[in-house]
């Protein structure tokens, strides 16, 4: 009885996640279909009436794409960086209970989630700090991520209380202890926290488009949203396949993610064995 | 089993010393704290000085021109403003719901998934739809639900003989059928992204306790319920409280699906106070929208102090922060 | 809890004392600015007092300007586009460094607003007429109506019989800025085809539209056999976001308006009030039962309005859109689809009377600028020149935007076009390779003053050319309504009602009578007079 239940349950598993995935992956699947049809058409078809790589090509051979996309690839490894080392630094603190003023620390950040200045004092302090027009407008502002900083020290609550205790009673300073216990102990943390950073560095456009002026500033997101928006502007001629270039931009962005996930997803499939890092 | 897991979170040191005793222990913390205090005061605190705009009337030229309260009785006294706010609690507090009870649940089942490389590709196609933006997401929806033979949806629905084609259902375009629309969107577009933050706090699950459970005899359900349910029910809680704090915000997704014939039903308080601004033809009184984001603000604040509160039993006298 | 409470209160007295702190430093800083800034200006307005005297000793002439700061939109050559070049040309022609902000053309109103509450002005930005009008009420934009007056470039307009379009920009009398084109608007265009396989003439009236419709609803008007698998009309929405509202129904609405106007006698009325109006709503709610217009309209955008346009299938034929340029884009998406591409571009129908133009956005000069009266008539004047200035504003700079060399663009394509030696043409688009250049930041065919030796008819097609003259014989321009104290106050929520209570009438919810009495009920007739009552008690 018992055993039959068990060999059931995958199989239903199964189906249930084929199905899920079907039903969230047409929508996708009509952009996908649409980014290679040089017709221009309105409907769910779901398969190119005239297949061709026209949208594609436009995007890469385009000679102007190579800074933009440099400028992502820097401002999201730096950014993330960053981000996580504010992130664990702030988390690990906050998991010191008992340490004087770790209230305070933990409600001035929640104050800063829920309210704000606001843009335009945002936009004057940085101005004020001449960090408007850099890109460090743009990889330092998202930097500290209360809700993020948050999730990690979730994380780290989760970690035994004996390996702290041992470290400290081998003489480890709080930063030895974050070195050799905290960050070890974390990778899910860190590969699911550092994504969500990676993910709102590589996606941002908020920030430069408030904060910077200067066009050979702008990252790949700026590029392709252009493309993405149809601009109405004067000097954009028509295009013969302007929702051909539009569907496959909207592709193009996803791509990196969509190659990085699964790298990523082996810190998540492997539960932690404690006993290991004990030793 | 529950025990083990709040036993690890028991405070490693021994109360009860002397305050300065303990600054000095912590010494090092306070260095490490130090970066991120910076970064909270530069980038969150100095601009706090804008929410004093709230009390006064200011375009963003001349001085600001104190009224107090003026503002916020405006506000108050506009018809669509309550009904916008019931809208904003009411829309988003069911859309966090049925997202993150959607996005634990296919955590709890993809843990079960076996197969590492059906996981990874299911894993990997629910993910996708939190990369497009809300305006791409709105243009494909108001297709794909469509009240003509070219939506997927009414044109299944046709087929399969629940419909006749006479009468459509105009799912975005009736006051009746866009709220059920806007969460199944929702759902649609960040489940899979939700499932993330899930499906790392189940990989830290110790691997000894389901041994364990095992070697008690527990089943396939036991194990799901006594051990990866309440390792998840920390992150649970953290995930809704913040999410309480920007509650209120609520602008975009609302904003790129809702239309003239839905404002009703679908009309939160940053789309109203958008229409306020922009439809009035004048330029915007930045008095006015700081003193509805100060509104907002305490809202949110009410809201997670009271879940904090809330989740303080849960957690053994700790708040979520 | 108490400790919470207590850490709480502490965070928020923190915050309550940097605000206080800055409350004190705050206008101390900002007065220091402004003093700063004044001595500055002080000294230098002296400055060039006295180099002015001078100058009125030796010229009687007007300074010009070394140097001036300009905050732009996309609509001009944007850096991708070879602004360098552009600005470096008119640098050249003008004799007058130029020093660029250009944010990005969305975030262009963010961008305006920080800069102008960060009191670092430009010497001058380009502004929609929201901004124009909002910004000259609050002494933000330079008077220019005394330069003008006596300036050449009035004379050129009144040669060319602009003054109307000046004239619509004044405020009570003033001029904040300076519009380079017409507004330009939307025409009704009809995929000719279409008429032919239902054996239709172009409409010519009211009557002839809606027959013209019915054929295309339930006739097979792009012959594929099935009867009734097309629609009339469709836009993105029953009612525009901004001024002038009507101008993707204009058939339907014909004299009804739903906003504010001024009547022959100076007096502010709004037109949704009134029977106009009703009667237009009435118009829509037949045509909608009768699936004239698209199902989908409520939630369409432009851009899928345009794909369903040049779908083959389930497709549309009557399509209010912006004229000129589009008339082409429109044609060429179309035949790109491997559909006939020829469009008739309508001209209004006798009860709408005339198209509208929009208020066009304006060139203006804020009161920080030094020379105000340099920088109007050195570089605002000389962009309507008529002349060189004017053409490098129309289609930029030569072998960069333009050329007349020979050449074969896009050779291998179906889209190959072979230009001899001596023709003139727009070159392959930076930003966009595959498309040509079509004009700069003015429109040949809206501008203002006739530009001499204008290569338009030679670089735009037959169907651009249509499209255009027959709009600017047939527009008129919307009115700009001022802004009032009570008009920012209410006019957002009533507004909104509005476009409400059209949707609900045009797709049946509500009887125009029924709509009435809710507009009525819900005290948005009681707003709009009070919006009238402040527009006419100015």
């Amino acid at each position: 009885m018992k055993k039959k239940k068990i060999e059931i349950f995958p199989i239903v598993n199964a189906i249930i996640f084929i199905l899920l995935a079907f039903l969230i992956f047409i929508p996708m699947w009509k952009i996908l279909s649409d980014s290679f049809d040089l017709k221009t058409s309105y409907g769910m078809r779901l398969w190119p009436q005239k297949f061709g790589l026209a949208g594609y090509q436009r995007i890469f051979s385009d000679p102007l794409l190579s800074r933009p996309l440099m400028i992502s690839f820097i401002t999201t490894i730096a950014g993330t960086l960053f981000a996580l080392t504010l992130s664990t630094f702030g988390a690990y603190v906050l998991i010191q209970w008992e340490m004087p003023g770790r209230t305070f620390f933990a409600n001035m950040l929640l104050f800063t989630m829920i309210f704000s200045g606001g843009m335009i004092p945002t936009y004057l302090v940085l101005r004020d700090l001449h960090l408007t027009n850099t890109l460090w407008a743009v990889i330092l502002l998202p930097a500290l991520n209360v809700y993020n900083l948050v999730l990690m020290r979730n994380f780290f609550e989760g970690i035994p209380a004996s390996l702290f205790e041992s470290a400290t009673l081998d003489g480890c300073s709080p930063m030895q202890t974050f070195i050799r216990i905290v960050l070890p102990m974390s990778k899910a943390a860190l590969a699911s926290i550092g994504l969500m950073f990676a993910v709102s560095y590589w996606n941002d456009y908020t920030n430069y488009k408030l904060y910077i002026t200067q066009p050979t500033l702008y990252n790949f997101q700026m590029k392709l949203r252009g493309m993405i928006m149809g601009s109405d502007l004067p000097q954009v001629g028509g295009g013969l396949a302007e929702n051909t270039v539009k569907n496959a931009a909207i592709i193009v962005v996803i791509i990196p993610f969509m190659i990085l996930y699964p790298f990523l997803q082996k810190y998540f499939v492997k539960g932690v064995n404690i006993g290991a890092v004990k030793e | 089993m529950k025990n083990n897991k709040n036993q690890s979170a028991k405070p490693a040191v021994k109360s009860g010393k002397s305050v300065g005793a303990r600054i000095y222990r912590y010494r090092g913390f306070y260095l490490m704290f130090l970066p991120v205090f910076v970064f909270a005061i530069v980038f969150f605190y100095l601009p706090m000085f804008g929410i004093r705009f709230a009390f006064t009337n200011y375009n963003g030229i001349k001085a600001p021109d104190i009224v107090w309260f003026d503002n916020f009785k405006k506000a108050f006294s506009m018809p669509g403003f309550w009904s916008a706010v019931v809208n904003t609690l009411q829309i988003s507090v069911i859309r966090l719901l049925l997202t993150t009870i959607f996005a634990v649940v296919v955590s709890i089942l993809l843990n079960e998934i076996v197969n590492i490389y059906f996981k990874k590709v299911v894993q990997t196609i629910i993910y996708l739809p939190h990369f497009l933006s809300w305006v791409v997401t709105a243009s494909l929806f108001s297709l794909i639900l469509a009240p003509t033979g070219q939506g997927l949806v009414n044109s299944f629905l046709v087929n399969i003989g629940v419909l006749d084609s006479n009468s459509m259902i105009y799912f975005l375009g009736d006051s009746k059928w866009w709220r059920f629309s806007f969460y199944l969107i929702g759902i649609w577009k960040e489940t899979g992204w939700q499932t993330v933050i899930f499906m790392a706090t189940l990989a830290g699950i110790n691997t000894e306790l389901y041994e364990a459970a095992s070697i008690d005899g527990a089943g396939r359900w036991g194990k799901m319920r006594y051990i990866t349910f309440p390792a998840l029910q920390n992150t649970i809680l953290t995930v809704l409280i913040l999410n309480l704090a920007k509650i209120m915000n609520l602008f975009e997704s609302a904003f790129v699906l809702q239309n003239d014939a839905v404002l009703d039903v679908a009309n939160v308080l940053e789309t109203y106070i958008y229409y306020q601004t922009f439809n009035s033809g004048a330029i915007p009184n930045y008095g006015y929208t700081t003193a509805v984001g100060l509104f907002k603000s305490i809202i949110g604040m009410i809201l997670v102090l009271i879940c904090n509160h809330l989740s303080k039993k849960v957690r053994e006298g700790r708040g979520i922060v | 809890m108490k400790k919470k409470l207590v850490s709480l209160l502490l965070v928020a007295a923190m915050v309550t004392s940097m605000g206080c702190g800055d409350k004190k430093d705050e206008p101390a800083s900002n007065n220091n600015d402004n003093s700063a800034n004044s001595e500055t200006q002080q000294s230098e307005s002296n400055n060039s007092e006295t180099e002015q005297q001078e100058e009125t000793e030796q010229t009687a002439d007007v300074e010009k300007p070394e140097e001036i700061t300009i905050m732009i939109d996309g609509t001009v050559f944007t850096e991708v586009n070879a602004r360098d070049q552009f600005m470096a040309k008119l640098e050249e022609l003008i004799g007058i460094k130029i020093n660029v902000i250009q944010p990005d053309h969305d975030a262009y109103y963010d961008t305006v607003q920080q800069t102008v509450a960060g009191g670092d002005w430009p010497d001058v930005m380009i502004l929609s007429s929201t901004y124009y009008s909002g910004y000259a009420s609050q002494g933000v934009l330079w008077d220019m109506t005394e330069a003008y007056e006596s300036s050449d470039l009035k004379k050129r307009h009144d040669a060319a019989s602009s003054t109307s379009v000046i004239d619509g920009v004044k405020i009570d009398g003033s001029l904040y800025g300076m519009p380079a084109t017409r507004g330009n608007g939307c025409v009704t265009y009809v995929k000719k085809q279409w008429l032919d396989n239902c054996e239709l003439d172009v409409p010519t009236n009211y009557e002839g539209y809606l027959a013209m419709l019915d054929a295309f609803t339930t006739g097979d008007p792009d012959g594929n056999g099935v009867d009734g698998d097309t629609i009339g009309v469709t836009a993105a929405g029953f009612i525009g976001a901004e001024a002038p509202f009507t101008n993707y129904f204009p058939e339907f609405y014909q004299d009804g308006y739903p906003s504010f106007y001024q009547k022959d006698d100076g007096t502010w009325a709004d037109g949704f009030g009134e029977d106009s109006m009703k009667e237009a709503l009435q118009r829509m709610a037949d045509a909608y039962a009768k699936g004239y217009i698209d199902p989908t309209t409520l939630t369409n955008g432009t851009g899928d309005c345009r794909n369903k346009f040049f779908s083959a299938d389930n497709s549309f034929g009557v399509f209010t859109y912006w004229a000129g340029n589009w008339a082409q884009r429109l044609s060429d998406g179309l035949t790109s689809n491997g559909l006939d591409g020829e469009l008739v571009a309508l001209p209004p129908l006798p009860e709408v009377g005339k198209y509208l133009d929009r208020v066009p956005p304006t060139w203006c000069i804020t009161t920080k600028c030094e020379n105000p009266e340099g920088v109007f008539k050195y570089f605002i004047e000389t962009m309507q020149d008529g002349g060189e200035v004017q053409f490098l504003w129309t289609y930029g700079v030569e072998d960069v935007h333009w050329s007349t060399k020979a050449e074969t663009l896009f050779a291998g394509t179906e889209n190959e076009k072979v230009y001899a030696e001596g023709e003139f043409h727009g070159t392959e688009s930076l930003e966009n390779p595959g498309t040509q250049y079509t004009k700069g930041h003015i429109d040949p065919y809206i501008a203002l003053v006739p530009l001499e030796g204008d290569p338009k008819d030679e670089s735009s097609t037959q169907a651009v050319k249509d499209s255009a003259q027959m709009f600017a014989e047939n527009c008129v321009t919307a009115d700009l309504a001022p802004s009032t104290d009570k008009m920012s106050e209410l006019n957002g929520d009533l507004t909104t009602l509005k476009n409400q209570l059209v949707a609900d009438v045009v797709m049946g919810k509500l009887t125009v009578d029924e709509a009435y009495e809710k507009y009525e009920a819900d005290g948005g007739a009681g707003w709009s007079q009070e919006i009238v009552d402040s527009l006419n008690n100015r």
